[in-house]
């Protein structure tokens, strides 16, 4: 249940980046879609025992795929789709608890959670650019077979 | 030849500004150039994440021109016209004044309205506190701390500040918001209504092209990406500090 809300809450999230960053406005529920997922799946897969580092990873991966065949489906730039459905993997979290707990002196555990972020942040680094690494045609090569 | 060269780079200034990647950027310009007529030998692009360079070979002489530019701000619909725009020109439905029209067009779409843009940063703020985990209430709290961060963003830092000082008291400010709210009783988890209220400054254009533009191998825009990103996020950092430090020890240092 807290899943579901959750899922929801981030596909409201995107939807208002998505309108910051001036997406068309026919592109929000495929974005909303996307980053619900994303977020949807990270915490999915964390519940299941993986470590924040890999359900990111795996959670950026889906979501730049879902983002590359959505983009080929309504013919447009990816970067529509991938940044708002990005957002809501972004350790923006442990951005803030690393602040706060150097501000409390306890820098044991700012260092652990200045950490995260930054393995958070590869991990979507590595996630974008494997999917990236796959060539255009075979996205292509589906549209075309549909 | 001269307008067809000077048409690209147009395209190409507006895509750059809206933030676009690097090689969407050089595509676009070469798609225009080979469509109306200048080949690979006559022109040369050189495209920067700040600025653009293009030269080239025409009948009447060289032609050549720098552009800078500065993201201000993702306007992913101009991304969106050019692209489509380029596909219906490989197509042969544009005619190079059709094209220019159809720029000065782009170039001219509004942005959404200022109060939606707002609305929608406190509808953000509110979402991802209850995706970290917040109540209700604190999700009010992130919210009206969203809704008073964008209004600073938009009318006062995004014109008359740097990105260091704009990021900087954005991030103070809205952990003073959650602050205040959090000593009247309005929220309990303050961590969570501080991490809401923040969200709306995470660069996320910047980190996501950034990556991009490095699988791409653009390594110098996409480091200037990176970098800016990263630069924005300490800033939030240090603005959320900041607020601590001085509540900790001017205001009696009482424990979070």
């Amino acid at each position: 249940m807290t899943l579901f809300i959750h899922f929801l809450a981030a596909a409201v999230g995107t939807v208002a980046f998505a309108l910051i960053f001036d997406v068309p406005r026919r592109f929000y529920p495929l974005c909303a879609l996307i980053g619900g997922l994303g977020f949807f799946l990270a915490e999915l897969l964390m519940r299941l025992g993986l470590s924040q580092t890999e359900a990111t990873f795996l959670a950026t991966m889906v979501v730049t795929l879902t983002s590359r065949v959505s983009a080929v489906w309504q013919k447009c730039p990816v970067t529509v789709f991938l940044i708002s459905g990005i957002i809501p993997l972004v350790p923006g979290a442990g951005v803030y608890w690393t602040a706060y707990y150097l501000i409390m002196n306890n820098t044991a555990e700012a260092l652990t959670r200045g950490f995260t972020a930054v393995r958070v942040a590869v991990a979507i680094v590595l996630g974008i650019v494997l999917i990236l690494e796959i060539p255009n045609r075979v996205f292509a090569g589906r549209k075309r077979a549909k | 030849m001269d307008e067809v060269l000077e048409t690209a780079v147009d395209a190409g200034h507006i895509l750059l500004e809206s933030g676009a990647e690097i090689f969407r950027v050089e595509e676009t310009m070469r798609r225009i150039c080979r469509y109306f007529g200048v080949d690979e030998s006559h022109e040369e692009f050189f495209v920067l994440a700040n600025g653009l360079f293009a030269t080239g070979t025409t009948e009447k002489g060289h032609f050549a021109k720098v552009k800078q530019s500065r993201v201000t701000g993702a306007r992913l619909s101009k991304v969106v016209a050019i692209n489509q725009m380029s596909r219906q020109i490989e197509q042969g439905k544009y005619t190079l004044p059709e094209v220019k029209r159809e720029l000065e067009r782009i170039r001219n779409i509004p942005e959404p309205p200022k109060w939606l843009q707002i609305l929608s940063a406190g509808l953000g703020s509110a979402a991802f506190c209850c995706m970290f985990g917040g109540g209700p209430v604190d999700c009010a709290a992130s919210f009206l701390a969203g809704l008073i961060l964008y209004t600073f963003v938009l009318y006062v830092s995004a014109p008359h500040m740097s990105k260091i000082s704009g990021n900087l008291l954005g991030g103070a400010l809205a952990t003073v918001v959650c602050l205040l709210c959090y000593k009247v009783g309005f929220g309990r988890d303050l961590g969570h209504m501080i991490i809401g209220g923040i969200i709306p400054l995470v660069p996320g254009l910047a980190f996501t092209n950034g990556i991009r533009d490095i699988a791409d191998g653009d390594y110098i825009s996409g480091a200037v990406r990176l970098l800016d990103a990263l630069l924005v996020f300490l800033c939030i950092a240090v603005g959320v500090g900041m607020v601590f430090t001085v509540y900790r020890h001017i205001l009696g240092g009482v424990p979070l």
